[in-house]
């Protein structure tokens, strides 16, 4: 059995009159220890995918799924109650926006200690603050920290004080979204440096959500590509950053400079992501794509299964 | 904590030129408005030239207008604002007599209504867009239209002439001589009317910006990333969203605080209050220079305090204005 399987994961966020479909049959397995990137371009239901894992949509979307496991339960099915207790205990994120992702007006440990007594009631206040001085320890981080407030921190502290956060109740899974996207390229380094190695010390499964495919390709085993809320490939990181069989990873691929193949120039995709309130009937990436066939305009491609690797392209079925 | 230190002696140090400031434009104003003093302190319709000119000069209003503002400061500097031609008294003693239970009407009722208007929102916006919301909105907007002199008759009306509850006018009886714990409950007991009118009158404004404030903070990303924490939503109600709720009221808080000290004049004048509003009143009508300057001075003063303890409130309250 995966640690956490996903099928047919629909999304979508209603809006005044019209509704966007986020995310749209969303289907895959991760396994115990795997290390998932997921990458595509911006507005391509990446973070909505994550939300919805956890179960923390905003009142206006909707969650629909054939399953949604996780360590053998389903988590779809799961109440207020039972979420709040495998949140964080089990399964935590990193946020995008982390500048805002702690109360301005409460000191950094304020936060901290009351998610520790969120889940372990009993820890004292001196066993948080050792407990946190060790876990900033490994991030870099001094523990004069814990009693600053957000404000006084920079973004890539502030990033290694949310990743120290997820970690705190030891869970099974974390999921980081574009955690080093706001930063500069060093931090980015020296930050993924960290999370690659945390990763591994504790033994976790993570999910990397990133625009950047170099950074799949440096932290993660296993990718999902995906675009305008529909996944058109998953599978082992050396097979689909090195073998693109889609289209759209092709197109990716080519437009990372570390990771062209030989000196090509770098190309972008031209064309932009379709209306996803009413996104087209047949392959979703068709009008962007230069090799589509007249097939891809009407009729939705299959998912095909080779092995560990999932594909939606009529090029591949054939 | 120096960083907080030295946030206060900036903003006390600031208050001296504000407070200057006020008094001079005030003293400008006052001078441009129509109306002769010396005509009203004379008592007559229309005085001769000669008894006109002996007033003015007695009361040294035939000087330049410069030398006379000279000669206030100078004399404000030694606590001496002046002497009223209307009550023949010196301002300050007039003051002095009054401030104390203006401001124990304006800052009681402010801060009641700073209490429970925040309570009040904190309260309905748990049952959002449901009866109880919409009702508390809906009468919400009631008061915040509703003249305070009128609520304070209807009050009246209701709690004194009919139901006897209360009593109309004053602020203590003064056909006992009450001493003591008795006499503080008999002021508690004329206060209520009063305070309750102004309360009522400056409840909304804290209900409605605190309730949008709650649904404004409830979205934002630190209450994501306590939910996802798996904090109970009480526990992130209570201490996350609240507190940064709370921020936008307590800027009115001192905003309307100096609207209230003056804005409550109508009111005190209705409950015959002995406060300063019956004084401002006069003084406005028989052109008393002297003590329509004074109550300003001091109003400007108490206005000042009160923002500046609101600042220092706030600076308690959001760690992030210490370092502007
Ligand atoms: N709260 C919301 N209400 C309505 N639409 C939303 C909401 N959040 C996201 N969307 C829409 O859902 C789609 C997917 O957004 P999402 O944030 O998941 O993309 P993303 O892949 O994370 O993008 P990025 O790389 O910019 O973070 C977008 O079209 C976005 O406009
Ligand atoms: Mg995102």
């Amino acid at each position: 059995m995966s640690f956490m399987r996903l099928k047919n994961v629909d999304i979508s966020y209603k809006l005044e009159n019209t509704s966007v479909r986020a995310v749209r049959s969303f289907s895959c397995d991760i396994e115990r220890g795997d290390i998932v990137g997921i990458v595509g371009e911006s507005g391509s239901g990446k973070s909505t995918l994550a939300l919805g894992i956890m179960r923390l949509l905003p009142p206006n979307a909707s969650l629909s799924a054939e399953t949604m496991l996780f360590d053998g339960r389903n988590i779809l099915s799961f109440n207020q109650d039972e979420l709040r207790k495998i949140r964080w205990k089990e399964i935590s994120v990193v946020f995008q926006k982390a500048m805002n992702a702690l109360s301005p007006v409460h000191k950094i440990f304020t936060q901290m200690y009351d998610v520790i007594i969120a889940h372990s009631p009993d820890t004292s206040k001196g066993k948080a603050y050792k407990m946190l001085t060790e876990l900033f320890s490994k991030v870099n981080l001094p523990s004069k920290v814990l009693n600053m407030y957000p404000h006084e921190l920079s973004g890539g502290m502030m990033q290694r004080v949310m990743i120290t956060m997820s970690l705190i109740h030891n869970p099974k899974m974390i999921i980081f979204d574009e955690v080093t996207t706001a930063l500069d390229v060093i931090t980015q380094g020296q930050l993924l440096d960290e999370i690659n190695r945390l990763v591994r010390e504790f033994g976790l499964t993570a999910i990397i959500i990133t625009h950047d495919i170099g950074v799949v390709n440096e932290v993660c085993n296993k990718v999902a590509v995906m675009y305008a809320g529909e996944l058109l490939e998953f599978g082992k990181v050396k097979d689909v950053i090195f073998s693109p069989m889609h289209p759209y990873t092709k197109a990716l691929v080519k437009s990372h400079p570390d990771l062209r193949i030989g000196n090509e120039l770098i190309k972008g995709i031209p064309g932009s992501l379709p209306d996803l309130t009413d996104p087209p009937g047949g392959c979703i990436f068709y009008p962007r794509c230069d090799v589509r066939l007249d097939l891809c305009k009407s009729v939705k491609p299959e998912v095909s299964v080779l092995g560990d690797r999932i594909v939606k392209c009529h090029r591949i079925q054939r | 904590m120096s960083g907080f230190v030295r946030f206060i002696t900036r903003r006390v140090i600031s208050i001296i030129p504000m407070v200057l400031l006020i008094v001079l434009i005030n003293f400008f104003i006052i001078h441009l408005a129509p109306g002769n003093p010396a005509q009203i302190i004379s008592g007559l319709e229309q005085p001769s030239q000669e008894v006109i000119k002996a007033l003015e000069h007695r009361y040294g209003l035939d000087k330049p207008l410069v030398v006379q503002l000279g000669i206030y400061f100078k004399n404000a500097l030694k606590g001496d604002l002046g002497y009223s031609y209307i009550y023949s008294e010196p301002v300050i003693t007039l003051i002095k007599e009054r401030i104390g239970a203006t401001l124990l009407l304006t800052l009681t009722s402010a801060v009641l209504a700073f209490i429970s208007g925040t309570l009040l929102a904190a309260w309905s916006s748990r049952y959002k867009k449901g009866i109880l919301d919409s009702i508390l909105s809906i009468l919400s907007y009631v008061l915040y239209a509703m003249p305070s002199f009128w609520l304070a008759l209807i009050l009246i009306l209701i709690f004194s002439s009919n139901l006897r509850w209360f009593p109309t006018a004053g602020m203590f009886n003064v056909r006992l001589s009450l001493h003591g714990f008795s006499r503080f409950g008999d002021i508690l007991y004329h206060l209520f009317l009063p305070v309750l009118t102004l309360t009522l009158i400056q409840i909304p404004v804290y209900f409605r910006v605190t309730r949008s404030s709650i649904f404004q903070v409830s979205r934002d990303e630190y209450i994501l990333t306590m939910t996802a924490a798996g904090l109970e939503r009480k526990k992130i109600f209570n201490k996350y969203v609240l507190k940064n709720a709370i921020l936008p009221s307590v800027t009115i808080f001192g905003l309307t605080l100096g609207y209230a000290i003056t804005g409550s004049a109508l009111v005190e004048i209705v409950f015959a209050w002995p406060g300063m509003g019956r004084l401002m009143l006069d003084a406005v009508f028989k052109r008393d220079y002297n003590l329509l300057l004074g109550i300003y001075f001091v109003l400007a003063v108490c206005i000042c305090i009160a923002i500046l303890l609101t600042d220092v409130f706030y600076a308690i309250l959001d760690p992030r204005i210490r370092y502007k």
